[in-house]
């Protein structure tokens, strides 16, 4: 009988788990988790602790109860101080485990947490696990919270924001960024995002961030590090993550930011996989291996992982950056590298509407920004993942007719396929 | 058993029957806004790239096997049934982050006044209890049909909008 380990019960654990199951009916399943809790999503923490959603509807997959009947895996609820990788051996604060035929690494990432002097613990808040959610929701509901500051002007912080601005708490959105959403907007688009945001009362700082804070005559106040003070009754960091790997050796696995994987989710220890946000798949554009730290990816990498770990040859050959987020009333789609150059098509007006840019270099796109059309968006990445993986470079035929159907002009889609079919 | 529904594009006139019983039997109401869950319309295609000038579609939830929807979902609304294999939601718990939309080659899902995703189900109950989808019964020229891909040339030859789809999903994740 096969035996299998896996470290870490996020989606991309709970994913693999399924796969194995489903392959392997009598294989003994260990999963270690130190959380004590169902597969949750960090996406659903704003929205509980906005009221939004139940506590219970963090976990989208069920109570562990639940899954633990539904998949036959044993939880061992105690942390993983350590993988011993090429014995295949875990050790845990109460013992060592092991050997197992076959281990999985899906141990997430955690919120990057600066300390920022003269600021307690009770009033600094993250926003990545449930704790983090019910904190942050239990501080709100003191209804004394008049003033925040948000770092991080990312996907996650945006709706940090709208839920602070949604209770009437004056919120100030900081980063060291030059602009909104860096690492995905196109800086036309961002400032587009910054407006809507200002009009909505959201006050931004840019190449800005919290020094210090201060607790003076007025309350507490946030000294930035351009020197202005500003009022903050809670700062909410948004930073980023960084991967959970501090129990692997690194002599004995090979890691970047992550562990790395090939296409079949297997790091450099044969019979060792990883999957998720602590691993580095493809990134298919630059061909280089990246964390692209997503929901959807985390579940393709999980199901990957689990299949070859049960003797399947699945491959996921990786992805791209992708990234939708919904808030105040907008959309903001963004794929590929922005930072990337290239022929650059526009449609549409950024003020209303739909508003579509592609950074289009080599018969290939490399980039798109798209404001308030959530329609065209899974249509134009499948596009780009199309040519990406070296399929025609014509969109079918009823893709573009809806297309057009959500409104995009259909000479914009003409003017796409010639730039990246090399006839202009 | 894995059903879908299948359009023959050379029997498809776009006449839009198809959409009014699909609107009818799930209570769409486009005056308040709510986008039908089945697109008709005629194109033509000015390149001549796949040898058709003037096609018309009718094009709803195309039920995917390995539907790229079920996986995108933060909150996992979307499942396949087990019963049919086709595409069902519960959307209770849906935050309109517009994930799936992102997810579907075919720009499908849609979303309803309270900001929830909805999109054909393919009529899963209607087919549990032994009947046609809306669409299928509705359809004129017998161009929309259930399939059940299990079975053997289940597919419309030649002018299958599943066919289509098919080719479009190797691309996708």
């Amino acid at each position: 009988m096969e035996s299998y380990a896996i470290i870490g019960f996020g989606t991309a654990g709970y994913h693999a788990a399924r796969a194995i199951r489903e392959a392997d009916k009598e294989g003994k399943i260990d999963v270690f988790s130190n959380t004590g809790e169902a597969p949750y999503n960090p996406m659903l923490t704003t929205y509980y602790a906005s009221g939004k959603l139940s506590y219970e509807a963090m976990f989208p997959f069920g109570s562990l109860e639940e899954i633990k009947r539904e998949l036959d895996i044993r939880m061992v609820s105690q942390p993983v101080v350590e993988l011993r990788a090429k014995e295949h051996m875990i050790k845990t604060a109460e013992g060592i485990w092991g050997p197992y035929g076959k281990i999985l690494i899906s141990a997430g990432a955690s919120a990057i947490a600066p300390r920022i002097e003269g600021l307690d613990g009770k009033d600094c808040f993250l926003m990545r696990t449930c704790q983090d959610a019910l904190r942050l929701k239990k501080r709100l509901a003191e209804k004394n919270v008049k003033s925040a500051v948000v770092v991080g002007a990312s996907m996650v912080g945006i709706k940090v924001v709208e839920l602070l601005a949604d209770q009437d708490i004056q919120t100030v959105l900081a980063d060291l960024a030059p602009y909104m959403f860096p690492t995905a907007a196109y800086e036309n688009v961002a400032h587009e995002i910054e407006r809507r945001l200002q009009a909505r009362g959201v006050r931004l700082l840019f190449q800005n961030t919290v020094a210090r804070v201060l607790d003076g005559p007025d309350g507490r106040m946030a000294v930035m590090t351009q020197g202005e003070e500003i009022p903050a009754d809670i700062v909410v960091l948004c930073i980023g993550t960084r991967a959970n790997i501090g129990f692997l050796r690194p002599e004995e696995i090979k890691t970047g930011k992550a562990v790395i994987v090939d296409p079949h989710m297997e790091t450099s220890v044969p019979g060792i996989f990883a999957a998720g946000d602590c691993c580095e798949g493809n990134n298919l554009e630059s061909n280089e291996t990246q964390i692209i730290g997503l929901w959807a990816n985390a579940n393709y990498q999980g199901l990957t992982a689990g299949n070859s770990m049960s003797g399947g040859q699945k491959k996921f050959d990786g992805n791209i950056l992708h990234n939708i987020t919904h808030f105040m009333d907008m959309d903001f789609v963004g794929f590929g590298d922005n930072r990337i150059q290239g022929q650059t098509l526009e449609s549409g007006s950024l003020e209303s509407g739909l508003y579509i840019k592609a950074v289009c270099q080599g018969r290939r796109i490399v980039g798109v920004n798209i404001l308030d059309s959530y329609r065209i968006s899974g249509i134009i990445k499948n596009y780009m993942l199309r040519l990406l993986r070296g399929g025609g470079n014509e969109l079918t035929v009823f893709q573009k007719g809806m297309l057009v159907q959500a409104g995009m002009d259909g000479r914009f889609i003409d003017r796409l396929e010639e730039a990246v079919s090399g006839t202009d | 058993m894995k059903l879908t529904l299948d359009l023959d594009l050379k029997k498809c006139t776009s006449c839009g029957a198809c959409a009014i019983a699909c609107m009818d039997q799930n209570d769409i109401d486009v005056e308040r806004g709510i986008r039908p869950f089945r697109t008709v319309f005629d194109w033509e295609n000015k390149t001549g790239g796949t040898g058709r000038k003037f096609i018309h579609i009718s094009i709803a939830c195309m039920h995917c096997t390995d539907a790229p929807c079920v996986l995108a979902c933060p909150s996992a609304c979307i499942s396949k049934d087990k019963e049919t294999n086709l595409t069902v939601f519960d959307n209770t718990n849906c935050i309109g982050c517009h994930s799936c939309a992102m997810a579907c080659p075919f720009g499908i899902p849609s979303f309803g006044e309270e900001g929830k995703m909805q999109k054909c189900d393919g009529c899963a109950v209607r087919v549990k209890n032994g009947m046609e989808p809306a669409c299928v019964r509705a359809c004129p020229v017998q161009a929309l049909k259930l399939v059940d891909i299990d079975a053997e040339n289940s597919q419309t030859e030649g002018a299958s909008l599943q066919k289509l789809g098919k080719e479009i999903l190797e691309f996708q994740t």
